[in-house]
C-alpha cells in the first residue's frame, strides 16, 4: 500500500504536464472549433523566445516572462486568428485539423532556423524562484519547477472554470463555436469573440512552454510535439469540452505511467512494450471506446453546409485545345526527362528522381485515402513502413525473390489497414485522423524496435530484383509500377467504389439510401490505400538497399499528409506532384543557397490553405493560370465557360 | 538513434602527434583524381546538421575547416591547398542521397565529415566508390569497410567490457543501476553492460530497465525504486535529456549515486548542470582537453579552434581527428597519391592516433575486429561543473585494459 501511494504521488507532477497540454487543447477546441495540433508548436516558440531572452540576453525571469507568455503569444494567438482560422470559422474539422497540422510542421522549422539558430540550447531555466528548491511532503519531494507546473495547472483550470462558469465572454465564446452566423444574428462580433478565443489558447500555449521546456536539457521542437500527442488521451478523455476533466485525465496518465513503472517488473518484455506505449495506446482506446466522445464532436451548427461547393478541377473545366496542349507538354517534357535520366543523368538525380517515383506510389494512397474517401489518414507513412518491413523479412526470412514479395508486403499492410479501418471508421473526421496519429505513434513505439519486425539495431537488407540492380533499369521499373498504380486508382475513381465513395462524400445518408453500405465501402478504401503504401515503402526499401524504421516515423506521415494537401489530394497528377517536390524542393532549395529545411516550412504554410483550397494550393493556382491563359486565346480555341460541378470534390487525371 | 553508445575504443601502441604540415616535397605533381587541381584538394562530407534533437552534428565540418586552415597556413600538402566544397545535409535519414550527391555531382577527393546520427545506409556507397571517408563512427554500417575510417574501430554495442567493473571496483561502488530506453541500440548498449558485470563480479547490477521512453523526462519512479535498491553506480545509454534528467531525479529523491556517462563529453552541457553530476564519470573518445601537460595535438586543436572562433565540441574535434587522417593518408600516400593509395596506406597504419587525438587505431585489423585484445579509453570526472582527467597519472590520457585480464591486474597506461 506505501508503494502504491509513493508510485501516485510519483505520478502527480508528470500528470500534470499532460493535463496542462490536455487542458489547452480543449480550451482551444471549445473556444475556437479547432483540434490545434500546433498547440505544441506554439509552446515550443513561446520556450524558444524565452530561452533567447533569458538565457542568450539575460533577461531577468519575470520580464522575459512577461513580454513572451504575457504579450507575444497572444499576439500570436491573435495573428493566427486573423490570418488563418477566423476565415476557418464554418469549415469542416477536418479542414482545420489539417490547416494546425500545417502549423505543426511550419513554425518549429521556422523558429528553429530563424530564432535558435545552430547553436546549443542547453541550460533552459524555469520560472520558479529556484528551479532547483526542493518542497518535502511526507516521504516526497517536488522541485521548483515541477511545483510551478502544478501550481499554474491548478490556476489555469480554476481561472478557466471560472470564466466559462461566470463570465459573458465565456458564453459567447462556446456560442460562436457552435454557430457563429448564428452568434452573430444575436448581435456578437464573433470576430472580437474569437480573436479572444485565440489568444487566451495562445497564452496558455506560451505558459506551457515556458512551464515544459526545463524538464529537458535542451529545447528540441520533438520533445514538445511528443508532449502534445501524449496529451492528446487526456484531452480525449474530457471529450475536448471539459476543462477540469481534461486535468483529471492527464493525471490519471501520469499516475498510470508511475503505477507501471512501480509494479512492472522493469527488464519485462511487458514493460518494454506497455510503458513506452501507454500514452498513446489510452489515446487509441479512448477513441474506440470511451463513451459520449463521438457526439461531443459533431458540428452542430445549423447554418454549416451551406457555403458553395469548390470550383471543379481545371482538367474539367478547360477548353480542349488548352487540355490537348497541357496532355501535349507534359508528354514531351515527361519524355524528355526520362530520356535524359535513361542517357545523360548522374547517379544522384537518377536516385532522386527514383526517389520522387517511389514516393509517388506512397502519396496515391493519399489521394484513394484523402481525395477519394474523404478521410485524413496520418499513419500512411506507417502503412508504407509495415510494406517495407514485411518485405525485407519475407526476402530474408523464406527467400523469396523480391518482385512478388513486394505484392506479398501491400498484402499485410492492407490486411494491417482494414483491421484498423473496422474501428477506426466508427468515428470519422477527426478522431479518425488521430486514432491513425495514434496507431503511428504506437508502431513506432512499439513495434518498429523489435526485431522481428525492423531488424532492431541491425535493419533488414532488401536486395534489388535481378535484372534492375542498376540504378537506371530500377528507375524504369519504379515508372512502371507507378503508372500502374496510377491507372489502378483512376479505375477505382471511374469504377463503382469510386462513385460510391463519391456518392457518401456527397450525403452518407442518401447513399444508404439507395443500398451502398458504408462501411464496406470505406474499408476497402482504407485497405487499398494502406496496401498502395506498402507497395511503396516496400519499393523504397529495395531502393535504398535495406528497411530502416526511421525512413517511416510519425513524423512522415504528418508531413506526407500536408505535402499531398499543399498541392492536389484529390489526383493522380496530385501525388505525382507532391512526389516531384518532395524530391526537388530540397534541391531547388539547395541551389537558391537556403536550407532544405525551408521545405517543411513552404509545404506546411501551404496545407494551411487547405481549409479555403481542398482541392490544393497548386491546383487552385493554376486554374488561375489557366484561366488567364483561356482569356487571351482566340475565341474558337477556348472551351465551354466554367460552371458548377455536381461533384464538388472530383478530380481528372 | 544519437544515444549514448558504450563504443569500445579500442586500439594499440603508441601515438605521434601530427603537426603543421609543411610536406611539399613534389610540389603539385600532377594527380588525376576527382577533387584534385594543381591548386587544391577538394573534400565533401555528409552531417545530420539538422535534426530533431536539435544537437550541431554539424559542428563536425567547424572541426574540419579547422584542421584545414592549420594545414593550408603553412603551404596546404604538395602544393594544395585542402577545401570542403560540399557540407551535406543528411536532414532526415537521406544520407545515402546526399553521398550519392556527393560522389557524383561534387568533384571531391575524400569525403571528410561524416556524422549521421541515424541509420549510415550511404556507407555502402562509399564503400563502393572506394573513396576515402572519414567520420563520426556511431553507426555499425561503418563496420567492415576498408574506405572507411571513423574515430573509432569497429564498433560492438552489446559486447561485455572490463572498465566499468574496474571502476566500480576502484570507485568502491557495490551497486549499479542500468538504465536504457526502448530502442534498439541503447538496449544493446545497457546488455554490454550487464554483460560486463555478469563477467567481473565487482558489483551487482540491482536496478535494470531497458524500457524507458525515448523523450520522456520523468524518472521518478526508476530512481525512487534505484534508491530502495541501494544503488550507488549509475550507468546510462541514453542522450543528454535522459541523463540530466536522471541525475535532478536523483538529486531530488536524495539518491546516493554518481552516474557513469558515456556520451556526455559537453562543456557547455555541463557547465550548466554541472551541479547534478558532481563526482560523476564521463567517457570521452579521444584526449580530454582537459588533459596535463596538454599534450601536443590537443594543443595544436585548442589553438585552432581558437584561432578560427569556434568553441571546441565532442563533433568540431571528430571533425579535426577526420582531417587529421585525411592528411595522414595523404602523407602515406605520397605526390601522385590516388584515393586507393590513401586508403591503403592508412590501412598499413598500426597506430593511427590523428594527430595525437587518439589512443591509436591499428586498421590492419579494426574495421573488422570488434574485440580487439586491448582497450583504451580516457575518463573524466566532474568537479566544480568541470572536467578533470580520472584513473590516470598526468600526462597519460589514457587508460588501457587486456580484454580478458580480469579486474585486478592493474591497467596501463598511454
Amino acid at each position: 500500500m506505501t508503494d502504491f501511494i509513493t508510485y501516485v504521488i510519483q505520478g502527480i507532477p508528470f500528470g500534470c504536464v499532460f493535463a496542462l497540454v490536455a487542458v489547452g487543447l480543449v480550451l482551444t477546441y471549445k473556444t475556437s472549433g479547432v483540434f490545434n495540433l500546433a498547440f505544441g508548436a506554439q509552446a515550443f516558440v513561446a520556450a524558444s523566445l524565452y530561452y533567447v531572452l533569458h538565457v542568450r540576453h539575460g533577461w531577468p525571469t519575470l520580464l522575459a516572462f512577461a513580454l513572451v507568455v504575457l504579450v507575444i503569444s497572444p499576439l500570436l494567438g491573435l495573428l493566427l486568428d486573423v490570418l488563418i482560422f477566423r476565415h476557418l470559422r464554418t469549415a469542416s474539422p477536418i479542414a482545420k485539423l489539417v490547416s494546425s497540422l500545417g502549423l505543426l510542421v511550419a513554425v518549429p522549422e521556422i523558429v528553429t532556423i530563424l530564432v535558435l539558430g545552430e547553436s546549443s540550447t542547453f541550460g533552459v531555466v524555469g520560472i520558479w524562484w529556484n528551479d532547483n528548491a526542493l518542497y518535502r511532503f511526507s516521504d516526497y519531494v517536488i522541485d521548483g519547477k515541477e511545483m510551478a507546473i502544478i501550481v499554474s495547472t491548478l490556476l489555469v483550470v480554476l481561472l478557466l472554470g471560472l470564466l466559462f462558469r461566470f463570465a459573458p465572454i465565456g458564453l459567447r465564446m462556446r456560442a460562436v463555436v457552435e454557430s457563429p452566423r448564428m452568434t452573430e444574428l444575436a448581435g456578437v462580433n464573433a470576430d472580437r469573440v474569437s480573436a479572444f478565443s485565440w489568444m487566451l489558447s495562445s497564452l496558455l500555449a506560451g505558459l506551457a512552454g515556458v512551464l515544459l521546456a526545463p524538464l529537458y536539457a535542451s529545447l528540441a521542437p520533438q520533445n514538445f510535439t511528443t508532449l502534445l500527442i501524449a496529451a492528446i488521451a487526456a484531452a480525449a478523455f474530457a471529450r475536448l469540452t471539459s476543462i477540469p476533466m481534461a486535468l483529471v485525465g492527464g493525471l490519471l496518465l501520469g499516475i498510470i505511467q508511475a503505477l507501471l513503472s512501480g509494479y512492472l517488473p522493469p527488464a519485462s518484455v511487458i514493460a518494454q512494450s506497455v510503458k513506452p506505449t501507454l500514452p498513446f495506446a489510452a489515446l487509441f482506446l479512448l477513441l474506440l471506446f470511451w463513451p459520449g466522445l463521438r457526439s461531443a464532436i459533431q458540428n452542430k451548427d445549423p447554418l454549416s453546409g451551406v457555403d458553395p461547393p469548390p470550383d471543379p478541377s481545371v482538367a474539367v473545366t478547360r477548353g480542349r485545345f488548352l487540355t490537348n496542349a497541357t496532355r501535349v507538354s507534359g508528354v514531351v517534357v515527361g519524355t524528355g526527362v526520362l530520356l535524359w535520366l535513361l542517357t545523360a543523368a548522374t547517379t544522384y538525380w537518377i536516385g532522386i528522381a527514383t526517389t520522387a517515383v517511389v514516393l509517388s506510389i506512397v502519396f496515391l494512397s493519399i489521394t484513394v485515402i484523402t481525395g477519394m474517401a474523404g478521410q485524413v489518414s496520418l499513419c500512411q507513412a506507417t502503412f508504407a513502413g509495415v510494406g517495407a518491413f514485411s518485405t525485407a523479412q519475407i526476402v530474408k526470412v523464406l527467400g523469396l525473390s523480391v518482385l512478388p514479395t513486394l505484392l506479398l508486403g501491400a498484402a499485410v499492410a492492407a490486411v494491417v489497414g482494414a483491421l484498423l479501418a473496422v474501428p477506426m471508421l466508427r468515428l470519422g473526421g477527426i478522431f479518425l485522423s488521430l486514432g491513425t496519429l495514434a496507431f503511428a505513434v504506437m508502431f513506432d513505439t512499439l513495434l518498429a524496435p523489435l526485431g522481428w519486425v525492423s531488424g532492431g539495431a541491425h535493419p533488414v537488407s532488401v536486395p534489388r530484383p535481378i535484372g534492375f540492380v542498376d540504378d537506371r533499369p530500377f528507375l524504369i521499373l519504379c515508372v512502371v509500377v507507378l503508372a500502374i498504380v496510377s491507372v489502378f486508382v483512376i479505375f477505382i475513381r471511374r469504377g463503382t467504389t469510386g462513385r460510391y465513395l463519391t456518392a457518401l462524400r456527397g450525403s452518407e445518408t442518401a447513399a444508404r439510401s439507395i443500398g451502398i453500405n458504408p462501411t464496406r465501402i470505406r474499408i476497402l478504401a482504407f485497405a487499398v490505400s494502406a496496401g498502395i503504401a506498402g507497395l511503396g515503402g516496400g519499393i523504397l526499401a529495395v531502393q535504398k538497399g535495406v528497411a530502416v524504421k526511421e525512413d517511416f516515423g510519425y513524423f512522415y506521415g504528418l508531413f506526407f499528409v500536408v505535402l499531398v494537401v499543399t498541392l492536389m489530394p484529390s489526383t493522380v497528377e496530385g501525388a505525382i506532384n507532391a512526389g516531384v517536390g518532395f524530391a526537388l524542393v530540397p534541391e531547388v532549395l539547395k541551389l537558391v543557397g537556403v536550407s532544405s529545411s525551408w521545405q517543411f516550412v513552404l509545404f506546411g504554410l501551404g496545407a494551411i490553405t487547405y481549409a479555403r483550397h481542398p482541392e490544393g494550393v497548386l491546383e487552385f493556382q493554376k486554374g488561375k493560370s489557366l484561366a488567364a491563359i483561356q482569356k487571351r486565346l482566340p475565341a474558337r480555341l477556348r472551351g465551354p465557360v466554367p460552371g458548377p460541378t455536381p461533384v464538388p470534390t472530383g478530380g481528372a487525371d | 538513434m544519437s544515444l549514448a553508445l558504450v563504443a569500445a575504443a579500442c586500439g594499440n601502441a603508441s601515438s605521434s602527434p601530427g603537426k603543421a604540415n609543411k610536406q611539399n616535397d613534389g610540389k603539385n605533381a600532377t594527380v588525376d583524381q576527382p577533387g584534385v587541381t594543381k591548386d587544391t584538394i577538394s573534400v565533401g562530407g555528409v552531417a545530420s546538421i539538422t535534426n530533431a534533437l536539435n544537437a550541431p552534428y554539424g559542428d563536425i565540418f567547424k572541426g574540419v575547416k579547422a584542421y584545414f586552415a592549420m594545414v593550408n597556413s603553412t603551404g596546404g600538402i604538395y602544393g594544395r591547398k585542402l577545401e570542403v566544397v560540399t557540407p551535406r545535409d543528411d536532414g532526415m535519414v537521406n544520407n545515402l542521397k546526399e553521398v550519392q550527391g556527393m560522389l557524383s555531382e561534387d568533384n571531391v577527393f575524400a569525403a571528410v565529415g561524416l556524422a549521421t546520427i541515424f541509420n549510415f545506409n550511404g556507407a555502402a556507397a562509399l564503400s563502393t566508390a572506394g573513396i576515402p571517408s572519414f567520420g563520426w563512427n556511431l553507426n555499425e554500417e561503418w563496420t567492415g569497410k576498408s574506405n572507411l575510417f571513423g574515430n573509432s574501430g569497429a564498433l560492438c554495442l552489446g559486447c561485455d567490457g572490463v572498465e566499468l567493473p574496474w571502476m566500480a571496483k576502484q570507485l568502491h561502488k557495490t551497486t549499479i543501476g542500468v538504465l536504457a530506453y526502448n530502442v534498439a541500440d541503447s538496449k544493446a548498449c545497457a546488455e554490454g553492460v550487464r554483460k560486463s558485470f555478469d563477467k567481473f563480479k565487482t558489483a551487482q547490477v540491482g536496478f535494470y530497465t531497458d524500457s524507458l521512453t525515448f523523450g520522456t523526462p520523468d524518472f521518478s519512479v526508476e530512481v525512487g525504486k534505484m534508491k530502495q535498491a541501494g544503488v550507488d553506480f549509475i550507468t546510462t545509454c541514453m542522450d543528454t535529456n535522459g541523463v540530466l534528467a536522471i541525475a535532478k531525479e536523483a538529486r531530488k529523491q536524495n539518491l546516493d549515486a554518481i552516474q557513469y556517462v558515456p556520451n556526455g563529453y559537453d562543456q557547455s552541457f555541463m557547465k550548466v548542470n554541472g551541479q547534478f553530476f558532481e563526482g560523476s564519470i564521463v567517457r570521452v573518445p579521444f584526449v580530454p582537453f582537459e588533459t596535463r601537460p596538454v599534450p601536443a595535438g590537443v594543443a595544436e586543436y585548442l589553438k585552432w579552434m581558437k584561432q578560427q572562433r569556434v568553441t571546441p565540441n565532442e563533433y568540431t574535434t571528430y571533425g579535426w581527428i577526420n582531417a587529421a587522417m585525411l592528411l595522414e593518408g595523404l602523407k602515406g600516400a605520397g605526390p601522385n597519391f590516388t584515393q586507393k593509395k590513401v586508403v591503403d596506406a592508412l590501412n598499413k597504419l598500426k597506430n593511427d592516433t590523428a594527430g595525437g587525438l587518439l589512443d591509436g587505431i591499428d586498421w590492419t585489423t579494426q574495421h573488422v575486429e570488434k574485440r580487439t585484445p586491448e582497450a583504451c579509453a580516457a575518463f573524466v570526472k566532474v568537479v566544480n561543473s568541470k572536467f578533470v582527467p580520472a584513473f590516470v597519472p598526468k600526462g597519460k590520457p589514457f587508460l588501457c585494459f587486456k580484454r580478458d585480464q580480469g579486474v585486478n591486474v592493474p591497467p596501463t597506461y598511454k
